[in-house]
């Protein structure tokens, strides 16, 4: 190949490749981390969220002071809920998952804060609660109704079952069978596992943690209670509009707030990681075209500034091809010297980041496609002015003094 | 080796058509030294132009080494010039970021030769021309006369047929001028076909044949004699130019 006089002439006017080799190495240690952010974030977004998200809302509400009758209340409005068309199931929570707002406590494997601990987000919710989460039970059974009441408020109880996701059975009995087995408060207070749900995200989706939840045979406290509810999949609408309108009818002591479905919930509290997915794309577009910039000018300026020199290469046997090549692989040398230094400020800049942040080690696939991304957009920008200087004139090198 | 017939060449721009050659018929035998003079514009440069495929003619025939070349696409014509035809320019055109080494290299690589080759023809061209302790030099590093020998290096590794040259003294002072002329004779004389384009009277006597362009034609021809190298009286308009230059 003809790598080596390129290179010479390279080495003897390095400046112009040099910059240019510098701002693909920049572009592409930036491009490749962001993107790598930008898959993680959107990783985030569409994980199974366990929660029936698409089917699911949510009734927020306030108890009138004196008016409100507490847990008879509620009950009535979830059996009107439970009752109307379209609805799979209701329940009370005390938080709503994907929201951003909810409760945690630790959970112990023996008591007096002993044993294995985990920290688990826990849920309050009735014997409906699995189904109005749309939540897939896979070993042992749903909460006893009996056990289902309201606990009295800044007291101390703790509650007799607990249904765990299996991340928080996990963390608690890593591997060891946890239906039957107990789990202490910090209080020391029994309660046991009756049942395991595959997986549910819960109430701050970006914790790394947000699979270990717990839900509680508890009629939440109306001062933070709220009803969530599970529609048939293509009901949802309809069911808020009626779920507006019946409870609407009924005057138990309880002022509707809003109706809202989950999935906007949850669309409000990923705004941020969405932004910044969009943010960090246009990022990474911006970089692409600087770096396209760059390398159109510099070919381009090196075909201005030969048209002697390529008149020349013709008039000794240079066809048009051999022309266009001259300037590719020139190019491609320069491109590949700053995909090379790229990769190695990547991978410190990915270093940092994951140092810094918590964040995963930046996959070194990611590199590769980086490389190869960065190899294209080059190309493609050398093109046009490597085409610009096969069209000079072999007559150049008589008439060029 | 070189036969021109009725060849006509014009530039055409939006405002005017220049008619560089017209009716130019000329024929050049093998082992010729033909020295090309006349005035300045009068199509000498376009002459060559055509002569070396560097650019294509309206009408007429051109039959190089009795091939017919009026006809060949871009990348043909490229590979002629590569393999059949030497060039020499006057100013020199050697690739300032390569050494005398890599300048010669130049049109071997596109012939695609292999390196043990190449290395061998670059070595012997370089001894020809007295640089053959200079190839590791850069263009900027050496005299005009070197460089211009550079060139003819450049020129001759190919082992061309033909040998074109446009005022190849043309930038040098009468010593480097004189020398490049003598490098030209010695070359002709080991067989190599040279057409030079030049201004200088006393350069042209050198040449075994005068040849005069007046205003894209031929004047004064007369064919090759190989028995006495004849000098053709210059014009009177010519030899008023050719002193000035
Ligand atoms: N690319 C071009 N476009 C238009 N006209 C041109 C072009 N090249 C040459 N000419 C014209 O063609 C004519 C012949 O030019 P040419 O260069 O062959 O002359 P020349 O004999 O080499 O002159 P000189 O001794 O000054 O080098 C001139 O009138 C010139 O202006
Ligand atoms: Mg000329």
């Amino acid at each position: 190949m003809d790598i080596k006089p390129i290179l010479s002439s390279l080495r003897r006017s390095p400046t112009g490749a040099l910059l240019v080799a510098l701002q693909i190495a920049l572009a592409l240690a930036i491009a490749v981390n962001s993107l790598f952010i930008i898959v993680q974030r959107l990783e985030l977004l569409n994980r199974d969220h366990g929660v029936d998200v698409e089917n699911t809302f949510v009734v927020s509400w306030v108890p009138v002071a004196g008016r409100f009758a507490g847990e008879p209340a509620m009950r009535e409005d979830l059996q009107v809920l439970a009752g109307l068309p379209g609805v799979v199931a209701a329940t009370t929570v005390n938080a709503v998952p994907l929201s951003g707002g909810g409760s945690s406590t630790s959970l112990y494997t023996q008591p007096g804060e002993k044993g294995q601990r985990g920290d688990i987000n826990y849920f309050a919710v009735t014997e409906r609660g699995i189904e109005a989460f749309g939540l897939e039970l896979v070993e042992g059974r749903n909460f006893d109704a009996t056990t289902v009441r309201k606990l009295p408020r800044n007291g101390s109880e703790f509650v007799p079952e607990v249904i765990l996701t299996r991340a928080a059975a996990k963390e608690l009995f890593k591997d060891e069978p946890a239906v039957g087995r107990t789990v202490y408060d910090s209080l020391g207070q029994p309660a046991t596992v009756v049942g395991i749900v595959a997986g549910m995200i819960g109430s701050w989706p970006s914790w790394d943690q947000a699979g270990n939840v717990a839900l509680f045979p508890v009629i939440a406290d109306e001062q933070q209670a709220r009803y969530f509810v599970r529609a048939l999949p293509g009901r949802r609408d309809a069911a808020m509009k009626a779920a507006e309108d019946a409870l609407g009818r009924i005057d138990n002591g309880r002022v509707i707030l809003r109706v809202r479905p989950l999935d906007y919930i949850a669309a409000s509290t990923y705004a941020d990681d969405q932004a910044m997915t969009v943010y960090l794309a246009v990022v990474i577009a911006l970089l692409l075209g600087v770096a396209a910039l760059g390398i159109f000018g510099l070919a381009s300026f090196n075909v201005g500034a030969r048209t002697k020199q390529i008149g020349t290469r013709r008039a000794v046997g240079a066809r048009r091809l051999d022309i266009v090549r001259h300037f590719l692989v020139e190019n491609w040398l320069v491109t590949t010297a700053g995909v090379v230094v790229g990769c190695v400020l990547a991978l410190l800049l990915g270093l940092w980041l994951s140092e810094t942040f918590e964040l995963p080690r930046l996959k070194l696939y990611y590199l590769v496609a980086g490389a190869l991304v960065l190899w294209g957009v080059s190309l493609a920008a050398a093109l046009v002015p490597a085409r610009r200087a096969a069209r000079v004139s072999p007559a150049v090198a008589t008439r060029t003094v | 080796m070189l036969e021109m017939q009725n060849v006509t060449k014009a530039y055409r721009t939006d405002l005017l058509e220049t008619h560089a050659l017209r009716e130019f018929s000329l024929k050049v035998e093998k082992g010729e030294f033909v020295a090309v003079t006349g005035p300045s514009g009068s199509g000498k440069t376009t002459f060559l132009n055509v002569a070396g495929l560097l650019e294509t003619f309206d009408s007429g025939s051109y039959r190089l080494d009795g091939e017919d070349v009026s006809r060949l696409g871009d990348d043909a014509r490229s590979q002629v010039r590569n393999r059949r035809i030497g060039f020499i320019f006057q100013s020199f055109n050697l690739i300032p970021d390569l050494d005398v080494f890599d300048n010669v290299d130049v049109p071997l690589r596109y012939r695609r030769l292999p390196a043990a080759e190449r290395r061998e023809r670059i070595d012997a061209a370089l001894e020809l021309v007295g640089l053959a302790s200079r190839r590791k030099h850069l263009p900027s590093q050496l005299s005009g006369g070197q460089q211009q020998r550079v060139a003819i290096a450049r020129a001759l590794a190919g082992d061309p047929a033909l040998l074109l040259a446009d005022e190849p003294t043309g930038n040098l002072d009468s010593l480097m001028a004189r020398q490049v002329l003598d490098l030209l004779e010695q070359i002709n004389e080991m067989g190599t076909t040279i057409v030079m384009v030049t201004h200088d009277p006393e350069l042209a006597r050198r040449a075994h044949r005068n040849v005069q362009v007046i205003d894209g034609q031929v004047t004064d021809y007369k064919p090759y004699e190989p028995s006495s190298a004849t000098v053709t009286p210059l014009h009177p308009a010519v030899a008023g130019g050719a002193s000035r230059a």
